[in-house]
C-alpha cells in the first residue's frame, strides 16, 4: 500500500530527526567471530568432517561407503542429480537400487535418499551450502530422509564469515548444519522434522569445476 | 492484599509447567554461556559491536529502508509497506487473491503473531497452515506461544499426544519422535499442495537486499521448496547494513537463541528462484511492517528495536522461569517482551505498563543479550513513563513521604530513632502493605536505628 | 562504572557512604567498613546528613522522588575524595541510576561528578588502593554471593580477591551463582511470590554447597534470604564482606 510506504518514511523521519547524531556503523575485523584456535593449522577437510559429526552430520569421503550404508538402511530407491549419475552409478550397480535423475514432487514418500550436488561447505561449523545453480532440485535435497550432498574438497570454506564474503550472487542459498531437527517437544532432540533426519557429506576428489 | 498480575499469574501456574520451563532455560542458557565462553576469547566483545551494528542500523533507517527497498525490487521482488495489524493482513489476503490463491503454508514468524494473521486469513476463508512443530501444536490447540524460541515450552508430551490424538494424527503415542513422525507426514502433502509460502526474517541486508532466514526443522525452507508464492512478513527494524554483518549476527543467534554454533538451516534469500531450478518461488513479496514501531523508534527505548529474537533474555530470566510466557499476556514475554510489548501496545500502554515492574533488575538479560540491549534501564524508563502517565501499581509503596523525609536529614535521624516500633508490634497489626507483604514469608532484622552513628561518636580513638 | 573511566585516588582520606540499610538495620556492618578502611590507614569522614541514596524511588518509577533525594546526597557528599560505600547496589545506583534519572536536567553533570567519585567498598580496597593481601586469620567455609548490581563492574572478583587473601577462609561454589537472590529492591514486596521463589532456590544452591557462612557485598540480598532462611525455620548465617575482613585482623573464629 503507497500510502503506507509515505506514512511510515515520514514517520521514520520524524522519530530520527530530534537525535543530535546517529550511532555510527562500528569498523571491525570479521576475523573476531572465528574460531581461529579451531581452525588454524588444520586441513580444512579433516576439519569439516568432524565438525560435520559434531552436529550429527554423516561425513563420508567414498562413494562405496556411501553406497554400503544406504544398502545397509535399506534405502533403494532415490533420486541422484543428472550430473552426478554418471559417476556414481558404477557404484549403485547390483540391480537392487532404482534411481531416478528427475524429481517428481508428486510421488516424494517414493525417495529413500535424494544426492545433490553442493557448492560448497564450511568447515568450522560443518555446513553443507547449496545454491539454486548448482543444486539441481530444492525438494530432493530436503523431502527424503537421507539426503546427501556431494562436495568438492576444493570447494571448502574455513569458515562463516569467509562463506557469507563469497555468498556470490545466486538468488538463492541454503546452508545446512546437520540434519533437520526439533526440540519443542520437553525440549527433547529429535532429528528429521521435515527434512532429512540423515544429513550426509560426500566429500569427493574431483574438481568443483566439474561438478 | 493486592498483587501485581504477574506475580497472581506466577503463583497459580501448575508447578509441573513451572518445572519444565525452569528446567529447559536452565539448560538452554547454561550450554549457551559454555559456548560462547569455550569458543571465543572476548564473546562480550562480540555483543558490544553487534549492538553498535544494530543500534546504527535502526538509528538510519531513513536511509536503509528505501535503500533495501531498491535492492529488492531489482532482484525482482514487489515490495509492501503496512502501517498496522490490519493493513499488513489485508496486503497478504490481497496478494492471495490475485493469484486465485487459497492454501498458506506458514514458518514461524513473530510478526504474523504479532497481527493475528492466521485468524485473519481463516476469517478470510483461507487456509493458513502453521508448519514450526511448535507452532503447528499451538494451532491446533487454539492456544498462544509461551516463548519466542520455544513455542510450546509449557506444554508437555501427553498433553501433545491428546492433541494429537484428537485431531485424528494417530491413536494416543506420547513418544516426541512419533509425535514428531505424525507432523512430519501430516504436513509434508500440505506444502506440496499450498499455493503461497510465509516467512518472517531474521535479518535483511540493506547492502544486497537478501533477506536471511534460520529454522533448525527445516520447514521454512520446505515452504520455499514447494509453493510458488513467498511472502516475507518483515518488520522494518530487521535491517542490517551489510553482507558481512550477517557472519557476526549469525554467530551469535545460534549460540544464544539454543546453543548452537548455527541453527541447522540458514537461508539467504535474494530473490525468485533462478529460472532453471524446478522448485520455489516464481513470485516474492516483501511487506515491510511498521505496527508500533516507528513509534518505538521516537521513544527513548528505541534500543529494544536491536532485539533479534533469539529467547536468551528469557531463558537466563528468574521471573520468566518462575512466571512462563503467558503472564506477559502478550506476544513477547519476557525480558524483551517486558519491554516491547507496552511499547507496541501504543495508546493501551497502560494495559501492560505492570509488565516493566516484573523485574527484580538483576540485569542478567543485559549480560546475555546478544545485540547488547540495556534491558533494565529501558524497564526503568518505561516504570517512570508509567508513574508520569498515573497508571496504578498493585504493591508498589507510594514514594513521596519517603522521598521527604530522606531529603531532611533531621527527620530521617528522628524517623531512625522511631522506627524502633516495629520491634514491639507483631508485623500484622501495622497496616503497611509492603511491611506485611515482606513479612509473610521473610523474618525482619531487628531495628538499629541510629545504632552506627551512636557507635561512630563514641568510640574510643 | 570501570575504574578506567573513574578518578583516581590521590589522598587517603574518604567519605562513608553507610547506606540507609546500616542506618536502620546493619550498623555492625558499617562499623566494619570504618575498621576495616583505617586498619588500612584511611581517614573515614562521616557526612552526618547522608540519608539514602535514592533507588527505592528510582526502581519504582517515581523518579522525581527520587532526584530529590539524590540532590540532597550531591550536597551532602560534596568534596573531592572518594565516596565508599559498602554496597554494590548503592555504588551503582550512584554511578548508573542517578546518572539515568538525570539526563535531561540541568545538574546531571553534579550527579556524574559524584557517580565517578563512588566506589563500592571490596572494588575500592582492591583496585582503589590495590591491597591483595589480608592479614590475621578466619576459619570458615565461605559462599559468596555476587550481587547483580555488581555486574559488569569489578566488585565481584575485587571481594573474592580479597576473601582468598584471608588465611582460613575456604570459598565454595554453589549452582546458578549468577541468578538473582529475588530482592530487587520494592520488586520484593511488589512481587512477593516471585521474589521469595527466587530467594527459595538460590537458598537451595547455596545450602547444597554447606558453608559456614553466606557472605556478600550488599546487605539488601542478605536481609532478604537471611530473612527468608529464617523464616523457614532452617536460618543461615549471613555476613557482610567488611565483618569477614574485620573479624580476621582481630583473628576472631567464625561464628
Ligand atoms: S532482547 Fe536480546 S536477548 Fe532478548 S530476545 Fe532480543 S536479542 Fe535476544
Amino acid at each position: 500500500m503507497n500510502d503506507d510506504r509515505e506514512a511510515i518514511l515520514s514517520r521514520v523521519r520524524g522519530a530520527l530527526a530530534p537525535l543530535r547524531e546517529r550511532a555510527a556503523l562500528p569498523t571491525y575485523d570479521s576475523e573476531v567471530a572465528v574460531m581461529r584456535g579451531l581452525i588454524a593449522g588444520r586441513d580444512l577437510v579433516e576439519l569439516f568432517c568432524e565438525r560435520a559429526r559434531r552436529v550429527g552430520a554423516v561425513a563420508l569421503s567414498d562413494p562405496a561407503a556411501l553406497v554400503a550404508r544406504l544398502r545397509a538402511e535399506s534405502r533403494f530407491r532415490g533420486y541422484c542429480d543428472p550430473v552426478l549419475w554418471p559417476r556414481l552409478a558404477p557404484y549403485f550397480a547390483g540391480g537392487d537400487f532404482q534411481v531416478e535423475v528427475t524429481f517428481d514432487r508428486t510421488r516424494v514418500d517414493d525417495y529413500g535418499f535424494g544426492i545433490t550436488r553442493a557448492a560448497a561447505a564450511i568447515a568450522e561449523s560443518g555446513t553443507i551450502v547449496l545454491n539454486d545453480t548448482t543444486t539441481s532440485t530444492r525438494l530432493a535435497a530436503l523431502a527424503p530422509w537421507v539426503h546427501v550432498a556431494v562436495v568438492a574438497r576444493d570447494a571448502i570454506f574455513s569458515d562463516i564469515s569467509q562463506a557469507v564474503a563469497a555468498l556470490g550472487h545466486d538468488r538463492n542459498v541454503v546452508w545446512c548444519t546437520g540434519p533437520s531437527k526439533t526440540a519443542d517437544v520437553e525440549g527433547i532432540l529429535i532429528e528429521g522434522v521435515h527434512g532429512p533426519g540423515t544429513q550426509i557429506a560426500l566429500v569427493v576428489d574431483w574438481e568443483s569445476s566439474g561438478l | 492484599m493486592r498483587f501485581q498480575p504477574i506475580d497472581q499469574f506466577a503463583k497459580n501456574l501448575p508447578p509441573a509447567t513451572r518445572a519444565s520451563v525452569y528446567q529447559s532455560t536452565k539448560t538452554t542458557h547454561e550450554k549457551r554461556t559454555k559456548l560462547l565462553f569455550d569458543q571465543f576469547a572476548e564473546p562480550d566483545r562480540l555483543r558490544e559491536i553487534a549492538g553498535e551494528i544494530k543500534q546504527h542500523a535502526i538509528e538510519n533507517l531513513d536511509t536503509y529502508l528505501p535503500q533495501v527497498e531498491a535492492k529488492l525490487k531489482a532482484n525482482g521482488a514487489h515490495v509492501h509497506w503496512a502501517s498496522t495489524a490490519e493493513s499488513a493482513c489485508a496486503t497478504v489476503l490481497q496478494i492471495m487473491r490475485a493469484r486465485g490463491a487459497t492454501k498458506m503454508v506458514k514458518a514461524k514468524t513473530m510478526v504474523s503473531e504479532e497481527i493475528e494473521l492466521a485468524h485473519y486469513l481463516e476469517k478470510h476463508g483461507m487456509e493458513a497452515l502453521e508448519t514450526d512443530l511448535g507452532e503447528f501444536i499451538i494451532q491446533i490447540d487454539h492456544d498462544h506461544p509461551s516463548h519466542i524460541v520455544r513455542p510450546i515450552i509449557h506444554k508437555n508430551r501427553r498433553e501433545i499426544a491428546q492433541s494429537f490424538e484428537r485431531e485424528g494424527l494417530g491413536s494416543y503415542n506420547d513418544d516426541p519422535a512419533t509425535i514428531t513422525q505424525r507432523a512430519r507426514h501430516f504436513l509434508r502433502h500440505k506444502y506440496l499442495a499450498a499455493d503461497v509460502g510465509l516467512t518472517g526474517a531474521n535479518f535483511v541486508s540493506a547492502e544486497s537486499g537478501r533477506i536471511v532466514l534460520v529454522t533448525n526443522e527445516g520447514n521454512s525452507r520446505f515452504c520455499l521448496a514447494a509453493t510458488k508464492c513467498h511472502i516475507a512478513l518483515i518488520g522494518i527494524e530487521k535491517i542490517v547494513p551489510r553482507d558481512r554483518d550477517l557472519a557476526l549476527l549469525l554467530n551469535l543467534l545460534g549460540r544464544s537463541g539454543t546453543a548452537q554454533d548455527l541453527t541447522v538451516y540458514t537461508e539467504f534469500i535474494g530473490g525468485p528462484k533462478l529460472p532453471a531450478q524446478p522448485d520455489g518461488p516464481e513470485e516474492m513479496h516483501v511487506i515491510f511492517v511498521d505496527n508500533g514501531r516507528t513509534e518505538v523508534l521516537a521513544s527513548d527505548c528505541r534500543e529494544i528495536l536491536r532485539c533479534i529474537r533469539c529467547g536468551a533474555c528469557l531463558n537466563v530470566c528468574p521471573v520468566y522461569r518462575q512466571a512462563s510466557g503467558h503472564a506477559y499476556r502478550s506476544v513477547y514475554p519476557g525480558p524483551v517482551g517486558a519491554v516491547l510489548s507496552p511499547l507496541l501496545a501504543g495508546e493501551k500502554f497502560p494495559q501492560l505498563a505492570d509488565l516493566p515492574k516484573a523485574s527484580s533488575l538483576c540485569g542478567a538479560c543485559h549480560e546475555v543479550c546478544p545485540v547488547n540491549i540495556p534491558i533494565p534501564d529501558l524497564l526503568l524508563r518505561l516504570r517512570a513513563r508509567a508513574k508520569d502517565e498515573n497508571v496504578p501499581s498493585p504493591g508498589t509503596p507510594p514514594m513521596g513521604a519517603w522521598a521527604l523525609l530522606a531529603s531532611q536529614p533531621t527527620a530521617w535521624r528522628a524517623a531512625l530513632a522511631g522506627g524502633k516500633l516495629i520491634d514491639y508490634l507483631p508485623t500484622k497489626l501495622i497496616p503497611v502493605p509492603a511491611l506485611q507483604a515482606w513479612a509473610a514469608k521473610r523474618e525482619l532484622p531487628a531495628w538499629r536505628g541510629g545504632e552506627f552513628r551512636k557507635w561512630l561518636k563514641n568510640r574510643p580513638r | 562504572m570501570l575504574n578506567s573511566e573513574r578518578k583516581p585516588i590521590t589522598g587517603k582520606r574518604v567519605q562513608l557512604m553507610a547506606t540507609c540499610l546500616c542506618d536502620a538495620f546493619y550498623d555492625d556492618v558499617a562499623a566494619a567498613t570504618v575498621e576495616v578502611l583505617e586498619h588500612l590507614g584511611v581517614e573515614v569522614v562521616f557526612p552526618e546528613g547522608q540519608t539514602c541514596c535514592g533507588q527505592p524511588a528510582f526502581n519504582g518509577g517515581d523518579w522525581a522522588a527520587s532526584r530529590k533525594v539524590v540532590r540532597h546526597t550531591v550536597r551532602t557528599f560534596a568534596g573531592e575524595e572518594p565516596v565508599v560505600v559498602p554496597s554494590g547496589s548503592c555504588a551503582a545506583m550512584m554511578f548508573h541510576g542517578a546518572v539515568l534519572e538525570f539526563e535531561k536536567e540541568r545538574d546531571v553533570s553534579d550527579v556524574e561528578a559524584l557517580g565517578r567519585r563512588t566506589w563500592e567498598l571490596a572494588d575500592f580496597i582492591v583496585n582503589g588502593l590495590g591491597v591483595k593481601t589480608w592479614s590475621g586469620r578466619y576459619d570458615a567455609t565461605v559462599a559468596f554471593h555476587r550481587s547483580c548490581h555488581s555486574r559488569g563492574t569489578q566488585s565481584g572478583e575485587a571481594a573474592l580477591t580479597l576473601l582468598a587473601a584471608i588465611a582460613g577462609v575456604k570459598v565454595v561454589e554453589f549452582g546458578e551463582g549468577e541468578q538473582c537472590c529475588g530482592f530487587g529492591g520494592t520488586f520484593s514486596v511488589s512481587f512477593p511470590g516471585i521474589s521469595t521463589a527466587m530467594g527459595a532456590l538460590k537458598l537451595d544452591h547455596v545450602r547444597a554447597a554447606r558453608p559456614d557462612v553466606f557472605v556478600s557485598g550488599d546487605m539488601s540480598c542478605m536481609m532478604h534470604m537471611g530473612g527468608l532462611a529464617a523464616k523457614e525455620g532452617k536460618p543461615i548465617k549471613t555476613l557482610h564482606l567488611a565483618q569477614v575482613l574485620r573479624d580476621a585482623l582481630k583473628s576472631k573464629a567464625a561464628p
